[in-house]
């Protein structure tokens, strides 16, 4: 049997070639780290008790309790709200920012690798040192943004920014947006450099203006870059953790405007509610499968819908 | 096209059935032997350790590591270490703090996967209670001297319901409001002696230009563990109070608990401006450099408060009670330190843990981090006036008690809503305007009740 076995083995490899071996490593790598973990804490999430490892069998209670418990239910579709609230922040202002600045930086002009390199280069800093950065100018004694409102004249508008629940989020939203602005930048500009100049002269010559040419050429063949930056924006907001760390801490404070899906697990399955500091991680494993879930049908969605349009892909 | 597939299912299923099963079963097992480990550990160790005392010399060198969330005092904790290493030359003892708000999650993390220190600060009650049930603190039933050298009251925030020790209490925290004595001068107050005198004297602060206290909310627990908690002893007459809330014979939204959170309601108007986003350590800034007057804080920023030494005369009083009210002080166990069941060098641990009980390490301790009480009925002079002015309030006062919700409160079932949670965000509704006294004391009435069996029946 495994001198039959070693036959099929050798000629497998033989008839289709080192692409198995090539695929080897990567696939060992992943499944190790990556799929194994997550499917581990999966069943961690049928399971409840004390650590980080709980033993007593469940079922989908945890998931029931989620979803009917006032007290879950509530911190959780908050936190859901939230994080779709921080995600549209980065979709909308981000996103548009980056077109905008790439379409600028298509263009020829002095200066221009200046400006390519001060939009990047925040996207190149430590996430928490800049939120404890952004922390102390939008401190309401002594940070510049208030001090220059209330210079100006303006001391209406020095609100307590990361105090005031209606603010908190939208202001840390705007942080991470003002750091990773770069990245959508790059990308656009990629793609704009990538659409060949004879498409836009003929429309010149055809006497279509630069607003006509960004609308009816540019943006439609874009389309694909846009699909591309809409997906690596929504799986890593949606997952966004460091900054609210570094901000606003783990407690979603104040009073959970600040709470997103990741600090309501780290808050459940790791370090339990402060002061008492005792985990319930199968709750924890809970929420961070419902997490997984949500961004898996997001990401098939757009899957399925960008196959439909392969021209470009 | 099936022989590829065969092939790539038999890698699969090889890697799957490798790491699978991983984690889950070898938990729980390194649990039990780990639990009965520890008092098997016990009987002989008490004889090692006599022996060490007598012929160190004869002893292999031995390095323990210490865990701790105290970061701010690493130099004063290796002078410290530096006194027990003259005392024992064959143990040393490595200080290794993490910071104090994930200090819970690393801890566990690391006794979970075995990689903890020897020796570690366990936090009181519920917390370490949870970390000794699960076989990660070893018992000290038999560690000779606990007893002898400490009250009931100061071994039971670190011992089961039937008093078997687990870690050895070493700091006690006071509470109290710091205040600007230069400006206390200039506009002619005196140190307030009852609640409405502070209002007054806050008041005039007010009226000079200067903001009276400068605590907020945006570190959501220094106004529930160092405002509130400071205040509610003086509201509800301290611990024989507590208990009879604790017991059930008076309910969580009783007139002295409302009359807590008005005090709350009281200091609202004399908080800074942008209260919601200063944190804790706005507040210190904004005490040391002279734009607040009055902060309440804990006998643990003295050290801080020495390092940024304000260019005006500072001291401490005791929050004071309304009028007609007996004084009590918040003096809370705060830190203990346990060992590590699975340490490799259990012998030398416990000469430590011995030693904690000592007058050395009270006054090594006492004086290097200033703010922190030994517990030790071995009490030492301690040379720093501030820590010794909040000494002093315990000798005025009718009582000290801990923090109000540390005993039996803490620990709530799944999916209820925790004590200190619920008392936290009625303190900070309050201090908004956005509840009443009244109002947030019933809904801490109702946390409580939702899962505590006396405050179900209360009041009767």
């Amino acid at each position: 049997m495994m001198a039959n076995l070693k036959k099929k083995l050798s000629r497998t490899y033989q008839e289709n070639g080192i692409w198995i071996l090539f695929l080897l490593p990567a696939l060992i790598m992943y499944l190790v780290f990556m799929a194994a973990p997550l499917l581990d804490s999966m069943r961690l999430s049928l399971y409840t008790g004390k650590g980080y490892t709980p033993t007593e069998f469940v079922g989908l209670q945890n998931y029931i309790d989620l979803f009917t418990n006032p007290l879950w239910k509530d911190r959780f579709f908050g936190a859901l709200k939230n994080t779709f609230t921080f995600f549209s922040v980065h979709m909308i202002v981000q996103n548009s920012l980056g077109l905008f600045f790439a379409t600028l930086l298509s263009a020829d002009f002095k200066g221009r690798n200046f400006f390519r390199t001060i939009i990047f280069a925040p996207a190149t800093l430590s996430v928490l040192v800049t939120g404890f950065l952004w922390t102390l100018i939008l401190n309401p004694h002594w940070g510049a943004i208030n001090q220059a409102l209330k210079a100006v004249g303006l001391d209406s508008w020095a609100k307590p920014w990361l105090g005031d629940e209606n603010l908190a989020l939208i202001t840390i939203s705007l942080t991470s947006v003002w750091q990773w602005v770069g990245m959508p930048t790059v990308l656009f500009l990629a793609g704009l450099l990538g659409i060949p100049d004879d498409l836009i002269e003929a429309a010149r010559v055809d006497g279509a203006s630069g607003w006509q040419i960004f609308w009816r050429i540019k943006f439609p063949l874009l389309k694909p870059v846009i699909g591309v930056v809409a997906i690596l924006t929504f799986v890593d907001n949606f997952n966004a953790f460091d900054v609210i760390f570094a901000m606003a801490g783990a407690r979603g404070e104040p009073g959970y405007a600040t709470d997103l899906l990741a600090t309501f697990f780290y808050r459940t399955g790791i370090a339990g509610e402060h002061p008492v500091g005792i985990p319930n991680m199968g709750m924890g494993a809970a929420i961070a499968t419902v997490t997984f879930t949500i961004l898996m049908t997001g990401v098939l969605l757009w899957l399925y819908t960008s196959r439909k349009n392969t021209d470009y892909l | 096209m099936r022989k590829k597939l065969f092939v790539l299912l038999m890698l699969v299923s090889l890697v799957l059935t490798a790491c699978g099963g991983s984690a889950a079963p070898e938990a729980p097992a390194a649990d039990a032997p780990a639990a009965d480990e520890a008092p098997a550990a016990d009987a002989p160790a008490a004889d090692d350790a006599a022996e060490a005392e007598e012929a160190p010399a004869a002893e292999e060198p031995v390095e323990l590591t210490l865990g701790s969330w105290r970061v701010d005092d690493v130099e004063a904790w290796d002078a410290i270490l530096e006194a027990f290493h003259a005392e024992y030359p064959n143990i040393t003892v490595v200080f290794d703090p993490t910071n104090p708000l994930d200090y819970d999650a690393t801890l566990r993390t690391q006794l979970e996967t075995g990689t903890a220190p020897d020796l570690f600060f366990v936090r009181s009650f519920a917390t370490g209670l949870d970390l000794y049930e699960s076989g990660f603190v070893a018992s000290l039933k038999d560690l000779p001297g606990l007893e002898e050298n400490f009250t009931v009251g100061s071994l039971a925030p670190w011992a089961t319901e039937d008093g078997e020790p687990y870690a050895v209490p070493i700091a006690a925290v006071s509470h109290g409001i710091y205040y600007n004595q230069d400006l206390f001068e200039e506009l002619g107050l005196a140190v307030p002696e009852t609640w409405e005198e502070l209002m007054a004297a806050a008041q005039t602060i007010k009226d000079s230009g200067v903001t009276p206290f400068s605590n907020g909310t945006k570190d959501a627990w220094d106004i529930n563990e160092v405002v509130m908690m400071t205040i509610i002893p003086n509201n509800i007459g301290g611990y024989e109070g507590r208990m009879e809330y604790l017991n059930g014979e008076r309910c969580f939204n009783d007139a002295d608990m409302v009359a807590a959170y008005t005090q709350i309601q009281d200091l609202a108007p004399y908080v800074p401006e942008d209260f919601t986003a200063t944190s804790y350590y706005d507040s210190e800034q904004l005490f040391v450099q002279g734009v607040a007057a009055m902060m309440f804080d804990g006998s643990w920023s003295i050290s801080a408060f020495e390092k940024d030494d304000p260019d005006f005369n500072w001291s401490v009083f005791a929050a004071p009670p309304a009028e007609g009210k007996d004084k009590y002080i918040s003096f809370h166990m705060d830190a203990a330190i346990g060992m590590n069941p699975a340490s490799e060098n259990q012998e030398a641990a416990k000469v430590f843990l011995e030693w904690l009980e000592s007058e050395t390490f009270g006054e090594a301790f006492g004086n290097g981090v200033p703010g922190f009480f030994p517990v030790s009925k071995n009490v030492p002079e301690l040379t720093d006036p501030v820590a010794n002015e909040f000494l002093s309030f315990n000798q005025d006062a009718a009582g000290t008690d801990i923090r109000f919700v540390w005993e039996k409160l803490l620990a709530s079932p799944p999916g209820t809503l925790d004590s200190y949670t619920a008392m936290n965000d009625g303190v900070i509704a309050v201090l908004k305007g956005e509840q009443t006294p009244q109002e947030a004391a019933d809904s801490l009435q109702e946390a409580i009740a939702a899962w505590y069996e006396p405050a179900q029946n209360c009041g009767q």
